[in-house]
């Protein structure tokens, strides 16, 4: 498997995970800027132009909201989860430790058959 | 403010014309790409900022993520687009073919109309209808997509299905049937500009080239022979380039050309054709008998032609989807 194929199957994954992490994030108020530096100190890497235009689609759902405020002699946009973002990240946490289940158990009965 | 800066926003403006959250989006990347230089490189020095924009990614494709990922044809529809399409000229061509025949107009208002077409108009019409039928199916797909639902939509199992479409065999025999075919016809070739170099025609009375007279007169039968030795040239050079590939562009460009020759056979003046006695009462036959032999050969190649096209653009999608590789 080339490195290609392995990063086109890892946005895939990422896809989900994303939407995780940022409604995750944003149970504190937050700027663009500010929670792409804070998953880059967790040891994960989020592109610019892939964290704004998802922020927005969760904006446009209704699951976070957002304000301009001036800080800093700069305006910057901030972002917060609503009480719909909640409810979903419930959701998909949900699935996601049902996913993170049963890899753990199939790699279980695979480390018993060797 | 930088103008690199204004510059990069401005092209990705550009692309997301049209949407009222323009420049909202504009001013967060702004905001953004601001932030970064000062915080990453301790300024807004036009080097550093260079750094940060062509991280961002290429203009276009930081657009192209705010935009909406919904195709124009659903996947699940794409095939349907050709055999509609095949459906609905075959249509066309009948009423073509009828409106040639019949001397009439054809119009099934607001999708068809077809004027009172001589054979040569409609040899040019075909190609065109087409190319509307394939828009007509394309925005008839397009809606169907837009609104989203589950459409299934018929098909009969019967016909031609260029769905079915495989990759030519790059066969041993296939490939020395073209070159036997691409030596022959070089033959042919050559013997004809022997014969135009010899006698300025291709034409004569007799293959006893001491007692051969020119069959057409100086004028026209130069005029005709260079139509065919051109004719025969193409014809070989297909056979020769098709030897290396089979790819369809070489029979799509190969009936064009053809179909361009055998039009401007089709417009050479009749009068004063011949350089030999020939009774007046048989002169109307010659002429219809050449029009309805030239006829069927240019509507086959037409109808090749469009098959092509069609071949193209199928194994074009096909390829796009991981198929067999494109021609």
């Amino acid at each position: 498997m080339t490195e290609t194929e392995i990063g086109s199957l890892e946005t895939e994954m990422n896809r989900g995970f994303l939407h995780i992490l940022v409604l995750a994030l944003l149970e504190k108020d937050m700027y663009g800027y500010a929670m792409a530096k804070h998953i880059e100190s967790l040891g994960y890497n989020v592109e610019e132009n892939t964290l704004y235009p998802l922020l927005r689609r969760l904006e446009k759902n209704g699951w976070i909201t957002s304000k301009w405020e001036l800080g800093e002699d700069r305006p910057r946009k901030f972002y917060a989860i609503t009480a719909a973002g909640r409810a979903l990240r419930g959701s998909l946490l949900d699935i996601w430790k049902n996913q993170n289940r049963i890899l753990d158990e199939i790699n279980k009965e695979n480390a018993d058959v060797q | 403010m930088s103008n690199k800066l204004e510059v990069y926003l401005e092209e990705i403006g550009h692309f997301l014309s049209g949407r009222e959250e323009r420049e909202e989006i504009l001013s967060e990347i702004r905001s953004h790409i601001l932030e970064k230089t000062e915080r990453e490189s301790g300024g807004t020095a036009d080097e550093a900022l260079d750094k940060v924009i062509a991280a961002y990614g290429p203009a276009r494709k930081v657009a192209e993520r705010y935009l909406d990922g919904r195709p124009i044809i659903a996947p699940a529809y794409k095939r349907h687009l050709f055999r509609y399409t095949s459906v609905v000229f075959a249509w066309h061509a009948i009423l073509t073919a009828a409106a040639v025949i019949f001397k009439e107009d054809f119009i099934v208002f607001p999708f068809l109309f077809i004027p009172r077409l001589g054979v040569m108009e409609a040899l040019m019409y075909l190609p065109t209808a087409f190319l509307a039928d394939l828009g007509i199916v394309a925005l008839v797909l397009y809606f169907v997509t837009q609104r989203g639902k589950d459409v299934k939509l018929p098909w009969p199992r019967f016909g031609v299905d260029l769905d079915e479409v495989k990759t030519p065999a790059k066969a041993f025999w296939a490939r020395v049937g073209t070159a036997i075919g691409a030596a022959v016809m070089s033959g042919f070739t050559g013997f004809a500009i022997y014969l135009f170099s010899r006698f300025n025609t291709v034409f004569l009375t007799s293959l006893d080239f001491d007692r051969a007279r020119p069959l057409f007169t100086p004028e026209a039968g130069r005029r005709i022979s260079l139509i065919v030795i051109a004719m025969f040239a193409a014809s070989t050079i297909s056979l020769v380039i098709k030897l290396f590939t089979r790819a369809q562009w070489v029979d799509a460009v190969s009936n064009v050309v053809s179909l361009a020759l055998i039009g401007l056979l089709l417009r050479q003046p009749f009068d004063n054709l011949f350089a030999i006695a020939i009774p007046e009462s048989l002169l109307p036959k010659i002429k219809f008998g050449l029009k309805f032999t030239l006829l069927p050969v240019a509507l086959f190649i037409t109808i090749a032609l469009i098959r092509n096209i069609v071949l193209i653009g199928r194994r074009k999608l096909v390829a796009r989807q991981g198929g067999y590789p494109a021609p």
